[in-house]
């Protein structure tokens, strides 16, 4: 007899079952209460799908489960046993036989139809159900043995240590007819029994021994590659009537830590956790819930009690105790954050900005009263709104770490390429700026860090003939300046070779010859439209994206770049950013009639102009400021504004990276809420103006660009100066006039 | 001395294949199609385990093992019944009766031979 004629039998009896369940179901619909006929049709179903999955049949064990189901319920008198019933019960068989039919080699005359028939009567059987429409089962796969996943490190037999197995057979294991012998041999199958020994303490006197009764007890050494769940496996069936303990070998305990170290983070209960790892199984958790359970005031842990009952190391369990925690903390942290989709961030801050502007009109009515509690609510108010006005902005701030980070492999990348030995240092992770300007500030940042791997960091070669370490550093670091952001990318490379940028510079038309440069002029050609040193054009930098579209994209963020630069000692770039692009504290001030805002953060004080200087300020544009020499711009005539100047002017001292100017203006109005309204395209290239803002009585005032002014002014300075000193005589020193 | 297996299920084609795997792994396989024949076919032989449908006409698993555990010389034999997922009332049964191992229904043959080795070798 071979598989294909028990096919045949199969077959054969299926046929003959259904004939048979016809012949009940019709009876039952002249006796919907006849229990041995339903009964006969369940004994039908379920021998069809029975030995369906001996064949592996699935089609057959799926569709014929549902039926089966439905029967059992019948069978139970949960549904009552109509004609409704009994017609599609029929059907049921007949559909069957066409899946028997199927089986048996014959090719279905409309494989679509019978599909389709099928999902009917699903659908219909369905409507029997409590639960809706039934889902088709899985086939009943065989459970997963675990094996494998366990004995993943694939580094043959475990070296030392073995399972370590405690059995005490129940009394009654005899009269059950099991055999505590056999258990030993099949465990034999699974691993090398080292040792085996049988305890017989629990044995009585010969006068009272019950040959029927099992007295035996057994502590087995198992080495086994086999899985706590196969080795449990062995006493499937005496297991609720013995006492079973299996400890894992110490050498698992490493693979039971990685286990659950590598543990996708869903599971929150420690027994899951143990179990997922395979250090316990399932049955000895559930033995231990139980246990807690008993215990009644549910004080003892699972894992003490796993631990106490020698289930498993204490070392794992604090390991997964670990985890838990691990996974809560993460759990409650996620829970801390609130995703807000960064549409909704823009408007509440443009709202904030239109608060800000009516809380300053209404302030401005205010004063207009000699209402003392109007004065004082409106104070209080304006407080609330600058305070309002920070935590709005505050949640636009995220840190720059993370923008950082993304340089680790930038840096990585780009070194192995380019076969250079760099770490990468970061500092000032947490400096927090805004959003917006993170996103814009990547693209510049990507090309300077680059920019000092490709240029800045010599070859090993050269690096280890100056005496330096041949690995390169490159260092990224942001902090909070005045109201500005900085970002630092550093490099200890080889500095910027002074000699061969004014080459270049002269060479592309970028200076004439003749002209005399400062160090620091020099250094900042780098910075000019079309310039590129590098010898060779590498496929990293010099592709005529050079340092001048870094520079024109931080300028765009209203911030600024800089250079500082040792021969031989390396060079670092500093990029100056605005910490916010929305509001700001600004000083008002006015000049004739028009208002201006500089940004707070950039003044540093402000003075009268005195008359000696006022005097001295038509022929000269700097003033002495307690010894050091103050370059200062009349706004009044910077902006072409008309009328007289004011009897008393004063000087609003600002500073913009490391150097100070003056602006000389009418009047100082104090601290103000700036809410900043971008220029239009029109207006994009006027300069020394940034912005605008609308003031509480519904003006504009312009918002100054005080970089520029500054630059304008230390620039103006200087040609001055070198026109004093082109002018004067020899030995007749400038100070002289100061 | 080859260890014998009695299967007691009502289809013939279930008993075929258990036959063909157990024959297979060295086993000697008796048949019998309800609990009523499996007495008859126990009579005078010695088995060393019983594999049991619970649905059966004539005579069901449960009461057929009811019986098994009366006789003398068959009481130390262990039993699997063979049950459905759906049946856990029929399983606490048939384990109150004697019959303490159990394969769901349906399975593969490999499956049944690994919980018949855990009980008899060949």
């Amino acid at each position: 007899m071979n598989l294909d004629a028990a096919l045949q039998t199969y077959i054969v009896e299926s046929r003959e079952l259904l004939l048979s369940m016809e012949d009940s179901l019709l009876l039952l619909e002249r006796e919907p209460d006849n229990a041995d006929a339903i009964n006969a049709t369940f004994r039908a179903i379920h021998t069809i799908k029975g030995s369906a999955g001996l064949f592996g049949l699935d089609d057959i064990v799926r569709f014929t489960h549902v039926v089966e189901s439905l029967l059992d319920r019948a069978r139970d008198r949960e549904i009552a046993v109509d004609d409704r019933l009994t017609a599609l019960l029929l059907e049921c068989g007949d559909h069957i036989g066409h899946l028997v039919g199927t089986a048996a080699g014959e090719q279905p005359a409309d494989p679509a139809a019978l599909e389709a028939r099928q999902a009917a009567l699903l659908e219909r059987l369905g409507q029997f159900s409590p639960a809706g429409v039934p889902e088709l089962a899985q086939s009943a796969a065989p459970p997963l043995e675990r094996e494998a996943e366990l004995s993943r490190d694939g580094g043959g037999p475990v070296g030392n240590g073995s399972w370590h197995i405690s059995l005490r057979f129940g009394r009654d294991v005899l009269r059950n007819g099991m055999d505590p012998a056999s258990f030993l041999r099949y465990l034999a199958t699974l691993g090398d029994v080292v040792s085996t020994t049988t305890l017989c303490d629990a044995l009585p006197p010969a006068a009272e021994m019950d040959p029927e009764s099992c007295y035996l007890g057994f502590e087995i050494e198992l080495k086994s590659e086999a899985s706590k769940e196969t080795i449990e496996g062995a006493f499937e069936f005496v297991r609720e009537d013995c006492l079973i303990r299996i400890l894992p070998p110490n050498s698992k305990i490493e693979e039971f830590l990685q286990l659950i170290a590598d543990l996708p983070e869903s599971n929150e209960r420690l027994g899951e956790i143990l179990v997922a790892s395979g250090a316990v199984t399932q049955a000895e958790l559930q033995h231990a819930l139980r246990t807690q359970q008993a215990s009644g005031d549910g004080k003892a842990r699972v894992g003490e009690i796993l631990v106490d009952e020698h289930v498993v190391q204490e070392t794992v369990v604090q390991a997964a105790l670990d985890k838990q925690k691990q996974i809560k903390d993460k759990r409650a942290a996620e829970s801390r954050f609130v995703r807000v989709d960064a549409a909704k961030l823009e408007e509440l801050i443009n709202q904030v900005g239109e608060m800000v502007i009516a809380g300053a009109s209404a302030t401005l009515l205010a004063r207009r009263t000699a209402d003392g509690a109007l004065h004082e609510a409106m104070s209080l108010m304006g407080r609330l709104v600058e305070e309002i006005r920070d935590s709005a902005l505050s949640l636009r701030m995220v840190e720059i770490g993370e923008t950082f980070h993304r340089f680790q492999r930038v840096v990585r990348d780009v070194s192995r390429e380019l076969g250079k030995e760099i770490a990468l240092e970061i500092s000032g992770g947490e400096t927090e700026l805004d959003k917006t300007v993170v996103e814009k500030i990547t693209d510049p940042l990507t090309h300077l860090v680059r920019n000092s791997i490709d240029h800045g960091i010599e070859p090993a070669a050269v690096r280890a003939a100056r005496g330096k370490p041949a690995g390169g550093t490159i260092r990224l670091n942001a902090y909070h300046e005045s109201g500005s952001i900085v970002i630092e990318v550093a490099d200890d490379g080889g500095g910027l070779d002074r000699d061969r940028i004014l080459r270049k510079a002269i060479e592309k038309g970028i200076v004439a010859p003749t002209q005399a440069l400062a160090d620091q002029e020099i250094c900042n050609l780098v910075f000019e439209p079309g310039f590129s040193t590098a010898d060779q054009v590498t496929n990293l930098s010099g592709r005529g994206v050079g340092m001048d579209v870094v520079r024109r994209n931080i300028e765009a963020l209203r911030g600024s770049i800089d250079l500082d630069s040792r021969p031989g000692e390396g060079t670092t770039f500093r990029i100056r950013l605005p910490l916010t692009l929305a509001i700001i504290d600004g000083f008002l001030i006015e000049v004739g009639d028009a208002s201006l805002v500089v940004p707070l953060d950039m003044v540093v004080e402000c003075l009268e102009l005195a008359e000696t200087d006022k005097r001295a300020a038509a022929t000269r544009h700097y003033l002495n400021l307690r010894g050091d020499v103050l370059p200062f711009i009349r706004l009044r005539e910077l902006l072409v504004l008309e009328g007289e100047p004011a009897r008393r002017e004063n000087v609003v001292v600002v500073q913009f990276g490391g150097q100070k100017a003056g602006l000389v203006v009418d009047q100082l109005l104090g601290e103000f809420q700036t809410v900043i309204k971008p220029l239009g395209q029109v207006f994009r290239h006027l300069r020394g103006i940034s912005g605008s803002t609308i003031l509480g009585s519904g003006e504009v005032a312009l918002i100054l660009d005080v970089p520029a002014l500054v630059q304008q002014a230390a620039s103006r300075e200087s040609e001055q100066t070198a026109s004093v000193t082109q002018s004067v005589r020899p030995g007749m020193a400038t100070t002289a006039i100061l | 001395m080859a260890k014998t297996i009695l299967v007691v299920d009502d289809s013939s084609s279930l008993r075929q294949v258990v036959g063909i795997a157990l024959k297979g792994a060295g086993y000697e396989v008796l048949e019998a199609c309800d609990g009523k024949d499996a007495l008859g076919k126990l009579n005078g032989k010695k088995v060393h385990l019983i594999i049991s449908d619970v649905n059966m006409p004539n005579m069901d698993g449960i009461a057929f093992v009811k019986e098994v555990k009366k006789i003398a010389e068959h009481k130390f034999v262990p039993v699997i019944m063979l049950t459905t997922e759906s049946q856990e009332a029929k399983k606490q049964e048939g384990q109150a009766a004697g019959a303490k191992a159990w394969v769901v229904k349906p399975f593969q043959p490999a499956q049944m031979l690994t919980a018949v080795s855990k009980l008899v070798m060949p």
